[in-house]
């Protein structure tokens, strides 16, 4: 919950900046932070518009449909309870086609119409369904067949094989990956009502 | 052909559904508009979730609170295999992008890119995420308020992968 995580970031970190002498640092990189924000937002806001124009004209000409029908096989272990013939299928399968392309600027608007298709079908609840939280999950461990940025970085420190990690990566996502929809499934069961029962506990740790 | 592959994703799938769209009638201009429209008020609900995640996690990388944490975590982290050096990524990537990044480029060139921790370092800056940041403003576009077990699984599966990272390149060299 970022309510308990937020106030521990900020707490942690302004105690430790007075032991450690740094609050002119602190102070200096919050206010950064928001014009750092606004740049991203900005970037963003035009990736999103092009990707959401995108996925409308999609989705009127049944491409968005098609795309669902094709992966619902794998869809019904992951997202459990999405609608046959929802365009959240469309729009996951888009999302994660872009992850594993690594187009970051793609990748981001259309993850967020994902979660949002997979909102509306929770009746845009403030709680989270266990399809939601799933998909949230699986774009948190980056899957992605070519880690270009990290490539980009090697060579510019002069290494002889910049692309012999690649494998390595591959593996250390795939666990990744598998061990975030393992722990998914195990934590949905516990936290299911997180208002109820020794909920309580619970909504601080998770 | 990687390359080639994900330079021509993105003209590929535009033409792809602009063209589509059009054979089947679809008033292509005029829905894109509708959509992009839509997009655009998203992209402004994030940015109060994003000035607030961005500013917390500015707070962390300010105070010095990195450090101290490498100096305690050091002697379990070496006792079970993980390098001193590469605790502070650890630590910093599921939280800050652009800290991380800076910090991978600044190490990689000390330690060397072909060593064993240099390619340690590029994997595990390869697999992994910041999931903090995508969790806020993917549920934070879908307007959640509680996300349940999002993140301890994120962050969960987030530390596998970084410490697989750093063992799967002690076997494969």
């Amino acid at each position: 919950m970022l309510n308990v995580i937020w106030v521990i970031m900020v707490f942690s970190g302004i105690i430790t900046s007075v032991i450690t002498g740094r609050t002119k640092e602190v102070s200096d990189a919050i206010l950064s932070s928001c014009g750092q924000a606004v740049n991203l937002t900005i970037v963003m806001l035009g990736a999103m518009c092009l990707w959401s124009g995108l996925m409308k004209v999609a989705e009127k000409a049944g491409i968005v449909d098609a795309l669902a029908r094709l992966l619902k096989g794998v869809f019904r272990f992951l997202f459990p309870g999405i609608p046959k013939g929802h365009p959240a299928n469309g729009a996951i399968a888009m999302s994660l086609s872009a992850d594993l392309l690594g187009l970051g600027n793609a990748a981001t608007p259309l993850g967020i119409l994902a979660m949002k298709e997979l909102s509306g079908i929770n009746g845009n609840s403030p709680v989270a369904s266990n399809a939601m939280v799933m998909f949230g999950v699986i774009n948190a461990a980056c899957i992605q067949l070519i880690p270009s940025t990290v490539l980009i970085i090697r060579h510019q420190a002069g290494s002889a094989y910049p692309s012999s990690i690649i494998p390595c990566v591959w593996i250390a996502s795939l666990v990744s990956a598998l061990t975030g929809i393992i722990a998914a499934k195990v934590l949905e069961r516990v936290s299911k009502d997180p208002g109820r029962n020794g909920g309580k506990v619970l909504r601080y740790l998770v | 052909m990687a390359e080639l592959l994900s330079n021509a994703a993105i003209p590929a799938v535009f033409l792809f559904i602009v063209v589509t769209a059009f054979i089947k009638g679809v008033p292509v201009f005029d829905t894109f508009v509708e959509g992009a429209r839509e997009g655009a008020r998203t992209a402004l609900d994030i940015l109060p979730v994003m000035v607030g995640i961005l500013a917390g996690i500015a707070v962390l990388n300010g105070s010095g609170l990195v450090d101290i944490m490498t100096g305690l975590l050091q002697k379990p982290a070496e006792a079970v295999g993980i390098p001193r050096e590469a605790l502070p990524l650890l630590l910093i990537r599921p939280f800050s992008g652009s800290a991380s990044l800076g910090l991978f480029a600044e190490q990689i060139k000390e330690v060397g890119p072909d060593t064993f921790l240099g390619r340690a370092l590029s994997t595990v800056m390869g697999s992994s995420e910041t999931v903090l940041y995508t969790l806020a403003v993917y549920f934070g576009a879908a307007k959640v308020k509680n996300t349940r077990h999002a993140i301890a699984a994120s962050l969960i599966s987030s530390y596998a992968g970084m410490i697989a990272a750093i063992f799967i390149c002690r076997i494969i060299q």
